[in-house]
């Protein structure tokens, strides 16, 4: 088989090799980087070139229009030299890219953005994409100060800007990333945030506890060193405590608004938590009204229903109760149950509240009008009284000019006098109703009196006049139509909802955080310590980094756009390869095949064993799928320098099996090459080559070929 | 010229030859004939080492054939003419080319080689047809190429394996009348395999009989169709007979 090589085709094959390896190579090289290329160019153009915009404004997409004529103006304004992009839409929200000139970069404008650009329509918020700079997320307010500092006075840092729980180190160029990028994961590593985390509801002065947590801390034996603090803040509360927090108040919340259900079981009844029992009431019900036990206290139990709705009404409303036995079977009665339906309860107080309202605007109105009434009486009162009493002094000079002037009163003068003393005693009685009181006794009346008093009332009366009764008639009519519609039923379903949800969280209570900035200590075991020393068994205790480096986004991007190239370029090396093999190699191996035919069979047994074409196929495609892979600068995933060389191994012994059926030789015209004389290199590139498969193999021989 | 001695091959265990001893000598013309998968392709193909055998030995001209390798071994095939039954063309070039490229890559300068490929096809009858390619030439047209290609090189010795046996019976004529004149005219040492008895007993100077792997019978022609010691020269007596 050597020798079929020997005599020049070996040159050939050398030439052919390294060409079609740097073929190969440039060929998935060149594919892989004209993606990369396309793509990168893609996303320069979406995101900017590197540090070409500094941060990224998220704006409604209706307001777009209108934000992007704003950051025109806010841009000519404070930022001459600006650079303004609006690129993708996602989920109704514009992503609009702002680059601030070099001058501008500071932390004092980077940190008040928020004031800045406040004045954007639709604003809804801004993501920092200063390069290069390091971002580090979740910065545990307690020593954000602190770190900061610690990060401005790194070699090579510009500047710090706090984002949120976020801090942003600016660098001085690109070169100096990685290098600030380790400093600052090395000065991370030194903080740990120990977190104490007491159950729901325990009480407990977390400054105090703090304290105390931070002596046990200092009684370790081990290690010195480290610095201790209690960094524990009220307001420092993550998106997902406040949220559990309000499922709790929610649930809590449903659970005052269900109808309260009491059951007292009967003699030898053992209630459990979570049993179903079903109620039957003295009327016949809509729908079966099955309640779940909540809580057993004594003899009493308490729960809540599941299904159905109880009867409306004020009263406390009494049913039996018997178990619920799977699949709605009935058991055994269980006991009493009633039943308050509190949310009927206040439906009535409230519509109760609205008629009350309702009758108070009227009487106001009807009071007023009565006061008006009694005021016109008394002065109508008061002026008859007036002409009463001129009348009575008229009467009196009359009466004693007719007893002076004359002597003697006339018979005509004393008719005169009777006739008006009746009159006015008809008068006044016709007045006070009352025929004994004489007219002094009337006069002694404080009317003004009476008069001051109606216009106090008056006045009240106004003044409740003034109330809108009508504001507040519609407001607890909302609150009436606002309460929610829910049956007892979807209460307890959302109760039940909330409690699975909570059952696998850790409900938020009080906690307690201590920095550790040394040595890092093991969490669990300082929880076994706490427990004991801090005497509450259910403490727990957690550790978190005091903030995280992270990569930035448009580095992760790139990132993958490298990986992608890497993986592409191993694919095509590896197609590459494959073709390659078939289309040149098979030839060579098919000829190799035709020509061993008529030899001898191998002498020594190994050498049958190991079919040494097999090998020498192996190997060719080793070689050239693993030079093309390196040279390519494949990388797959799984795909170890070790795994190429057998994949090419074994691409080059399927190329040898399946030689004539990728590249068949005619052997006639082989065995008259040979008979004729012809060497090996005149036969391959006088006989077998030239009517092969179009290839390089083929493609090369062109140079040399004479016939 | 020539001398086999004790020649075998086998392909797995089957022996195509099982112990072959054959002498030819300058000039001569042998036919070998025998019935089908007797070994006389395996042997005269041992002969250019075409095949290889298993072991014996074959001397051509005072050459060791077998422990010829490389260059040496294509210089001695240059000074073997082979003819084939299928003829055995390089179908992609023309005529001429099959008669002249083996001479150029030889060495030998192209004018010459042209002559020398006009003069074999001449002798063929064949110098019209040098620009064709062989696909547009018949059967009988092509073996005569496949004879030129072989005379082209002035062969020391020519074996030929059955060149008219895949030939319409119309056109094994004048590939004969080809091969007698050569036998005739050339002096050039000759190993035939044929089937063609009239022609071995017009043109051979000693038949050869094979039968499974060896050599049963030899002689002259007029001898072995008159009194055949073997089997198969028995049966080839009666082929003539009719
Ligand atoms: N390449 C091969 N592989 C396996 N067996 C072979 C091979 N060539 C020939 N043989 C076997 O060797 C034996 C001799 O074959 P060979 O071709 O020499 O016979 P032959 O006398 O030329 O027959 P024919 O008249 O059919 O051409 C036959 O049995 C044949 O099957
Ligand atoms: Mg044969």
């Amino acid at each position: 088989m050597l020798d079929f090589f020997r005599d020049g085709f070996y040159k050939d094959l050398v030439i052919l090799l390294v060409i079609t390896i740097l073929l190969g190579a440039g060929f998935s090289q060149g594919i892989a980087w004209a993606i990369d290329a396309y793509f990168g160019d893609t996303l320069d153009q979406m995101i900017g070139e590197y540090g070409e915009y500094d941060l990224i404004l998220h704006i409604r997409d209706e307001a777009k229009e209108a934000a992007l004529r704003e950051l025109q103006r806010i841009g000519e304004q404070s930022f001459p030299g600006y650079k303004l992009n609006q690129t993708l839409t996602i989920a109704g929200q514009a992503n609009v890219f702002f680059g601030l000139p070099p001058e501008y970069r500071t932390r004092e404008v980077l940190e008040s953005i928020t004031s800045l650009f406040g004045a954007v329509p639709g604003l809804s918020g801004y993501t920092l994409i200063v390069q290069p700079s390091v971002l580090i997320r979740g910065v545990h307010p307690g020593v954000r100060e602190e770190l900061r500092e610690q990060f401005e006075a790194l070699p090579g840092v510009r500047f710090a800007v706090k984002d949120g729980s976020n801090l942003l180190v600016l660098a001085d160029g690109e070169d100096a990333l990685p290098g600030v990028s380790a400093q600052i994961e090395q000065i991370l590593g030194q903080y740990q945030i120990l977190e104490l985390r007491f159950p729901m509801g325990f009480a407990v002065d977390t400054q105090e506890v703090g304290e105390q947590a931070l002596e046990i801390l200092r009684a370790q034996e081990r290690p010195r060193g480290n610095r201790y603090a209690n960094i524990t803040s009220a307001q420092y509360g993550e998106d997902l405590d406040a949220f559990l927090t309000t499922l709790v108040e929610m649930r809590d919340f449903l659970g005052s608004y269900a109808s309260k259900v009491r059951i007292a079981p009967g003699p030898g009844v053992n209630l459990a938590v979570g049993e179903r029992i079903v109620l039957e009431g003295e009327t016949e019900l809509a729908e079966e009204l099955i309640v779940e036990v909540t809580g057993v206290f004594g003899d009493l139990g308490e729960g809540m229903i599941i299904q159905g709705s109880p009867v409306q009404s004020m009263d406390r409303v009494a049913y039996k109760g018997f178990r619920l036995l799977g699949e709605g079977e009935r058991g055994e009665f269980i006991g009493d149950v009633e039943i308050e339906n509190e949310r009927y309860r206040l439906a009535y107080a409230v519509d109760e509240s609205l008629r009350l309202l309702a009758e108070l605007e009227e009487l106001a109105v009807q009071a007023s009008a009565a006061v008006d009434n009694a005021e016109a009486v008394l002065v109508t009162f008061q002026e008859a009284l007036m002409q009463l009493e001129v009348l009575q002094v008229q009467m009196r000079q009359l009466n004693e000019g007719i007893t002076q002037g004359d002597a003697k009163p006339s018979g005509e003068q004393f008719l005169i006098t009777l006739l008006l003393n009746g009159l006015f005693q008809t008068l006044a009685q016709s007045v006070l109703n009352n025929g004994e009181q004489s007219l002094d006794s009337l006069q002694n009346l404080d009317i003004e009196e009476m008069r001051r008093s109606l216009d106090g009332i008056s006045t009240q009366i106004a003044n409740v006049q003034e109330i809108d009764v009508a504001a507040i008639m519609e407001q607890i009519g909302f609150v009436r139509d606002t309460l929610p519609d829910l049956s007892d039923a979807e209460i307890g379903q959302s109760i039940r909802l909330i409690n699975t949800y909570l059952g696998g969280q850790v409900i938020p209570g009080e906690r307690v955080q201590l920095l550790i900035q040394g040595e890092r200590l093991n969490e669990k075991e300082l929880e076994k310590i706490f427990q004991a020393e801090l005497e509450t068994p259910y403490l727990h205790t957690y550790s978190t980094s005091a903030g995280m480096v992270s990569p930035d986004a448009r580095g992760e991007i790139f990132r993958i756009l490298k990986e992608v190239r890497s993986i592409v370029a191993g694919l095509l090396a590896i197609i590459f390869t494959m073709i390659v093999l078939a289309l040149d190699h098979a030839t060579i191996f098919s000829t190799l095949k035709q020509l061993r035919a008529g030899r001898k069979a191998a002498a020594k047994r190994w050498l049958r064993l190991v079919d040494p074409l097999l090998l020498l196929g192996g190997l060719v495609g080793c070689a050239v799928l693993s030079s093309i892979y390196y040279l390519a600068g494949g990388q797959i995933p799984l795909f170890s320098p070790a795994v190429i060389a057998v994949l090419g191994f074994g691409l080059g012994v399927v190329l040898v099996v399946f030689a004539e059926r990728f590249s068949p030789v005619d052997s006639m015209e082989l065995m008259a090459a040979q008979s004729l004389g012809l060497s090996h290199v005149q036969i391959m590139r006088e006989v077998v080559i030239p009517p092969s498969r179009p290839g390089l193999l083929n493609l090369l021989n062109r140079f040399k070929q004479q016939f | 010229m020539l001398q086999i001695r004790d020649l075998h091959k086998s392909y797995g265990k089957a022996a195509a030859l099982a112990g072959v001893d054959l002498d030819v000598a300058k000039g001569e013309t042998v036919v070998i004939m025998g019935p089908s998968g007797c070994g006389k392709s395996t042997l005269i193909r041992c002969v250019n080492r075409l095949t290889e055998p298993d072991s014996g030995s074959i001397i051509l001209g005072g050459q060791d054939v077998l422990a010829l390798t490389g260059p040496e071994l294509q210089q001695f095939r240059r000074k073997v003419g082979f003819v084939f039954q299928h003829f055995n063309l390089i179908a992609r070039l023309t005529v001429l080319d099959n008669v002249m490229f083996h001479l150029v890559l030889a060495g030998m300068d192209r004018d010459q080689a042209r002559e020398r490929a006009l003069a074999a096809l001449d002798k063929v009858g064949l110098k019209a047809a040098a620009e064709r390619k062989p696909g547009q030439l018949s059967g009988g047209q092509q073996q005569r190429v496949g004879i030129a290609r072989a005379l082209a090189a002035h062969p020391e010795i020519m074996l030929w394996d059955e060149p008219t046996a895949s030939l319409d019976p119309i056109l094994v004529g004048e590939v004969l009348e080809v091969m007698e004149e050569l036998v005739k005219h050339s002096g050039t040492t000759m190993v035939i395999v044929t089937h063609e008895v009239s022609f071995a007993l017009r043109a051979a100077h000693r038949i050869v009989f094979m039968d499974r792997g060896k050599v049963v019978e030899e002689g002259e022609p007029e001898r072995v169709f008159a009194q055949p010691r073997s089997e198969i020269a028995a049966l080839y007596k009666k082929l003539l007979m009719n």
